[in-house]
């Protein structure tokens, strides 16, 4: 079968390398934006930040990917930015997943005029700078990725959850940057702000994902056909005759043979890799956007995880598919995706392009990563790194990799790293390690981080003596 | 194999089964310790009378003959006839006389438990660690705490307190329909016809259907109690095993599928849910039925309902083997269709069924 879908996969791959160099424009203009994310789950004993100010961009047809051991924080980021987070997790304010398509603002001004809000609007009543000040705001201009509180819009403070200090309604979430409520020409979705009808119409509809393990994930006791059809009732209306023939051909379009038989078939008399097959073919019956796979080969043999990962590159070109791919198969990683992220214990470590952090890791954790590949090291022993990620419990103050590291220097401890780039001009490589920027001498580079984390605790603490800019002449 | 194909296979494995259980019964009758003649006419029976029971009884033909008679009339339900409960009456006319009750009993005792037993724990699952949990929880935990026949004679010494006015006015014999006594047979008699023909073995009613709701609502009344009690362990193992099970599907990988497909909540919970939740309950719900024939004993002699139980312990006292023996085989009748009726709903709920 692998060998057969072959040659075709080849010239998907070549035409789809041609529209993505149509479209890079749009490849520039990332359709989710996820900004100083933070989850935490309250528990009686403890608050665990599993996701702990994690910030990348989903763009049309790009792959990224996110990588780290169990436990640094990869499935609550897919999972918050489903919505699927569940009590006792929450994810906190200051946090933000802006989905940008202007097709679905429209569609969500259109079918929920009540919760659209046109941002011009709210632009000419209020000056961003001096929202800081607001009492119910504890963010920092620096938590938004801006240097000075001037840069700051209105659309960072309603997009992360600041919006009451606007007199937002909580249940407000479609945002018109560019033309009226009723005409949106511009404009995104806030995610973090969504619930109820608009949140489902999101799932599935917008963004769909792909679980781990296939075993488990389609319901036993339906068919194939009566899950995918369920998806496609919801978010196309279609039914009956017309739904059968959608879901057929969504089986075939995944490489499924026989689907006309199959699609009556349960769960049960599927494969393993027939049945990730269908929770793709589900994932995408409602044509969303982006695809969130968590894992999505874990559970598979390798001859049939190939075949997926095949099957993803074929369905992304053919769709212009944002995937956001979530592994801790550093192989999985080289193969699929763009751009990837380096995670650990709830933080972004490293980011940059496929080639260049293969290539040239920077932070000690993905080199520590990458050596752990069996086949990769030098000596006759499999380089490993010692212990275990820690559980966030706490704010990080300090580096969390320093009690692992092999480059840990006194004040690892002391200072919290934040993601810069890994050298001048390298805007698009960052790590959140002291040891960078690299063309700065060690203690230089320790205070640019310092100087960084300093300005954004102190700032949350006492908003309205930070910065002068920020002072109190609007109020 | 299909799933259908499984079902009949066993439906067909009953029928060996059956067989077996009527051959024990002949053994038992048989080579049992009782002598059938001294049993109809005392021990010092002898002579002619005696060798004319005998002969009617057919215990002179050899062995083989009296197995097939026996067989058969196990078969076309020619139960012969009581030696000492009710002498000298057809088996099968105290059937259908007893019957009914118990099967009344039966039914609200099963249906109870499964209307308020199974969505108590469904809630529970739905919502665990809330303030409901925690009672219907510990409240199952209570009730599956109290034997059958101690709750019994508590039900019936509470609710004798409130004649003529209890707690809050409230008078159980006067409550709804009126009712002379706590205890009793129901009267059954609340629906029927009255023009019968025979159908080939069947009779079938043809005419004169009536229906009287007053006598339904006695009916039921005087059998509320009973089938509390005899419900009452069921209820809470079906309201402990109910809240697992929602607990597990409710955390499984589908039902998160479910959720990132945008499905509504109420959705996820009726369609992807409940069905997989069932599933663990068909042998619960089937076995608790099971158990019920056994406790139907206590309670139909506690609440003095005339019904198999209480007919069955009566034979089995006097030593009334043809009553015994036929009521034991009626009772593998019913186990075998509850195994059958399992059989059948494991099938339409779960397609895995008959799968290899």
């Amino acid at each position: 079968m692998a060998t057969e879908s072959q040659p075709e996969s080849e010239t998907e791959r070549e035409t789809g390398t041609g529209s993505k160099a149509e479209t890079t424009a749009d490849r520039n203009d990332p359709i989710i934006t996820v900004r100083n994310l933070q989850t935490a789950f309250f528990t009686d004993k403890e608050v665990i930040r599993a996701v702990d100010g994690v910030s990348f961009d989903i763009r049309p047809s790009e792959t990224v990917g996110i990588v780290g051991e169990s436990g640094s924080g990869k499935s609550v980021t897919a999972r918050s930015i489903m919505g699927l987070v569940e009590s006792p997790g929450r994810i906190l304010d200051g946090s933000s997943i802006r989905f940008h398509h202007t097709e679905t603002v429209r569609e969500f001004a259109r079918r929920f005029p009540g919760r659209t809000v046109d941002l011009g609007a709210l632009e000419a009543e209020h000056d961003p700078a001096s929202l800081f000040a607001h009492s119910t705001v504890d963010a920092t201009p620096e938590a938004f990725g801006y240097d000075d509180a001037s840069e700051a819009t209105v659309a960072d403070f309603v997009a992360t959850g600041y919006g009451e200090a606007l007199g937002l309604d909580p249940k407000d979430c479609v945002f018109v940057t560019d033309g009226s409520t009723d005409e949106p020409v511009d404009g995104f979705v806030e995610i973090t702000r969504l619930s109820g009808d608009p949140q489902r119409a999101m799932r599935g509809g917008r963004i769909a994902m792909v679980f781990q393990d296939p075993l488990t994930s389609l319901n036993p006791v339906y068919t194939v056909g009566n899950q995918i059809k369920e998806a496609l009732r919801l978010h196309r209306g279609l039914s009956g005759a017309e739904a059968t023939r959608e879901a057929i051909s969504l089986l075939e379009a995944v490489g499924i043979p026989d689907a006309r038989r199959r699609v009556a078939e349960y769960p049960h008399q599927f494969s393993g890799g027939m049945r990730q097959r269908a929770v793709i073919a589900m994932a995408l019956a409602c044509d969303p956007e982006v695809l969130i796979c968590d894992e999505p080969t874990t559970a598979l043999d390798v001859t049939i995880q190939a075949q997926i990962l095949d099957l993803l590159e074929e369905l992304q070109d053919e769709r212009d598919l944002g995937i956001m791919f979530i592994t801790h198969d550093m192989g999985v990683i080289a193969n699929i995706s763009h751009r990837v992220n380096v995670m650990y214990a709830g933080e972004v470590v490293e980011t940059a392009d496929v080639e260049p952090l293969f290539a040239d890791p920077k932070h000690p954790y993905t080199r520590g990563l990458l050596e752990s590949i069996p086949g990769q090291q030098s000596g006759d022993r499999l380089q490993t790194i010692e212990g275990n990620v820690p559980t966030p419990n706490e704010p990080a103050t300090y580096c969390r990799f320093a009690p692992r590291c092999p480059e840990a220097f006194a004040d690892c401890t002391e200072v919290h790293p934040v993601s810069l780039p890994v050298e001048e001009g390298a805007d698009d490589h960052t790590a959140a390690c002291l040891l960078y920027p690299e063309h700065r001498s060690t203690p230089e580079a320790v205070n640019r981080h310092a100087d960084r984390e300093d300005s954004i605790s102190e700032a949350g603490a006492s908003p309205a003596t930070d910065d002068d800019t920020t002072g109190g002449e609007n109020r | 194999m299909s799933r259908w194909h499984y079902f009949f296979k066993r439906v067909l494995l009953s029928i060996p089964v059956l067989f077996l259980v009527m051959t024990l019964i002949f053994v038992i009758l048989r080579l049992g310790p009782l002598d059938p003649v001294a049993s109809l006419l005392g021990p010092e029976a002898s002579g002619a009378q005696a060798e004319q029971i005998r002969e009617s009884l057919g215990l002179n033909e050899p062995l083989w003959q009296q197995y097939l008679d026996f067989m058969w009339g196990l078969i076309t339900l020619d139960l012969g006839q009581s030696w000492a409960v009710y002498s000298g009456r057809n088996v099968i006319d105290l059937v259908y006389i007893f019957a009914p009750r118990t099967i009344w009993l039966g039914f609200w005792a099963v249906l109870l438990p499964l209307f308020i037993g199974i969505p108590l724990g469904f809630y529970a699952g739905l919502n665990p660690n809330s303030w409901g949990d925690y009672v219907a929880s510990f409240g199952g935990i209570v009730w599956l705490a109290m034997p059958n026949f101690w709750l019994a004679i508590m039900v019936l010494a509470v609710l004798r307190q409130t004649q003529g006015g209890g707690f809050l006015g409230f008078d159980w014999y006067t409550f709804g329909p009126e009712v002379n006594s706590l205890i009793g047979t129901p009267p059954l008699d609340f629906a029927g016809a009255t023009d019968w023909t025979t159908l080939w073995l069947l009779s079938v009613p043809t005419g004169g259907f009536y229906f009287d709701f007053g006598t339904l609502a006695v009916a039921i009344k005087v059998i509320l109690p009973a089938a509390i009690v005899l419900g009452s362990a069921s209820m809470a193992t079906e309201l402990r095993i109910g809240r697992t099970a929602i607990l597990e599907t409710k955390n499984s990988n589908y039902v998160e599928t479910a959720k990132a497909k945008g499905l509504s909540g109420r959705v996820i919970v009726w369609k992807h849910v409940f069905r997989n939740a069932l599933i663990p309950l068909v042998p619960i719900i089937t076995n608790e039925a099971l158990l019920l024939l056994g406790g139907s004993v206590i309670v139909e002699v506690i609440f003095g309902i005339n019904g198999l139980g209480r007919l069955f312990f009566l034979a089995a006292v006097q030593g009334d083997l043809p009553l015994a023996g036929s009521l034991i085989f009626i009772f593998t009748l019913i186990t075998i269709s509850l195994n059958i009726i399992q059989d059948l709903l494991y099938t339409l709920l779960d397609p895995r069924v008959g799968y290899d």
